[in-house]
């Protein structure tokens, strides 16, 4: 009988473990994403999104983009919600897209180290024919910045958590100082507590 | 097992069961630059397809870039969210730019229509889809 009870808990254990095994899975990485009420995917790519339809709609940027690509750098967004946002990685997705519009270009200013580098090899190292090497002083200076500010608002009481987020984008002349454009996005997330508290 | 316990196992049964039913579903609209409309597809009959309607869709420009507007009505008496997404495709029927715009969540009161608007990721881009999905 002892033996037959062994068996039945061997049984059920193998059955157990079998069924808690991890499960793996891809998904769509445009999906929306509302695991909790922190900044998420979503909310990254719809900024991105917003910002980019902004900039390619606006009048006077379409008719200065019409002829030429102007140059732009992007300096970063300031992050000022108490969580912690990597900006970096929107101002990206935002510099993609419209590089990828063709309408502007950019001076990647997190690459000036390593540009620099290169440059010195090239003209310091020996190695490189001297009328291959990339002269120096003849890069583009950029006429345009792009530059930001995030901010939230949390709300919360027993059982309900209000976030909003303000995302504003601003892109200036160099040059004369003058604002060109400014964009903003708001989000509203709310998380509450499940009916069965599970 | 209490009377609470075999209440509390319903109400769970319950939202399982009704959690289960929830479908996705893609309406897709087409246009193409000069505005036609080259055919609405709606998915078998659910929520979306009963309540939503894709109301309206313009077209315009933004210098050479295209720029869609399409304005989606909740025909019923309850608030309806869901999510919308573009698609865009060049003159051969070519996506342009797989899978550059998320789908995002609205939500539309009742009776109420929401314009959505978007901008072709570049100039190639001719023809324009909604998709919406609960």
């Amino acid at each position: 009988m002892n033996k037959l009870k062994l068996l039945a808990v061997l049984c059920l254990s193998v059955l157990v473990s079998a069924c808690a095994g991890n499960k793996v899975s891809y998904g769509d990485a445009t999906a929306v994403e509302t695991t909790t009420t922190g900044f998420g995917s979503t909310d990254l790519q719809s900024i991105a999104a917003k910002m980019v339809d902004d900039v390619l709609a606006f009048p006077p940027i379409v008719q200065m983009t019409a002829q030429r690509r102007p140059v732009v750098f992007v300096d970063r967004i300031k992050n000022k919600t108490t969580e912690h946002i990597d900006t970096e990685s929107i101002t990206d997705s935002i510099q993609t897209k419209l590089l990828q519009s063709g309408k502007f270009r950019f001076v990647d200013m997190t690459a000036v180290k390593q540009i620099q580098e290169q440059l010195n090899f090239q003209s310091d190292s020996g190695l490189v024919d001297p009328s291959k090497a990339v002269a120096f002083g003849k890069q583009t200076g950029a006429e345009f910045m792009l530059y930001g500010n995030m901010s939230s608002i949390v709300k919360r009481n027993s059982d309900t958590k209000d976030v909003y987020y303000k995302f504003t984008m601003k892109m200036v002349n160099l040059e004369t100082g003058i604002m060109e454009w400014a964009g903003e996005k708001e989000i509203r997330k709310t998380g509450s507590k499940s009916f069965l508290a599970l | 097992m209490t009377k609470a316990h075999i209440l509390k196992a319903a109400l769970l049964g319950a939202v399982l069961a009704l959690s289960g039913c929830a479908v996705n579903e893609t309406a897709t609209v087409t246009t193409n630059s000069a505005g036609e409309q080259s055919g609405v597809i709606v998915s078998n009959s659910g929520f979306l397809s009963a309540n939503l309607r894709i109301a309206d869709t313009k077209t315009g420009k933004a210098g050479d870039l295209m720029r869609v507007q399409a304005t989606i009505e909740n025909k019923s008496r309850n608030d309806a969210s869901f999510q919308y997404k573009f698609k865009w495709l060049d003159k051969d029927g070519f996506e342009v730019s797989v899978g550059g715009r998320p789908w995002q969540p609205l939500t539309i009161t009742a009776y109420e229509s929401k314009a959505v608007q978007a901008v072709a990721p570049n100039a190639s881009a001719t023809t324009f889809q909604v998709l919406v999905q609960d």
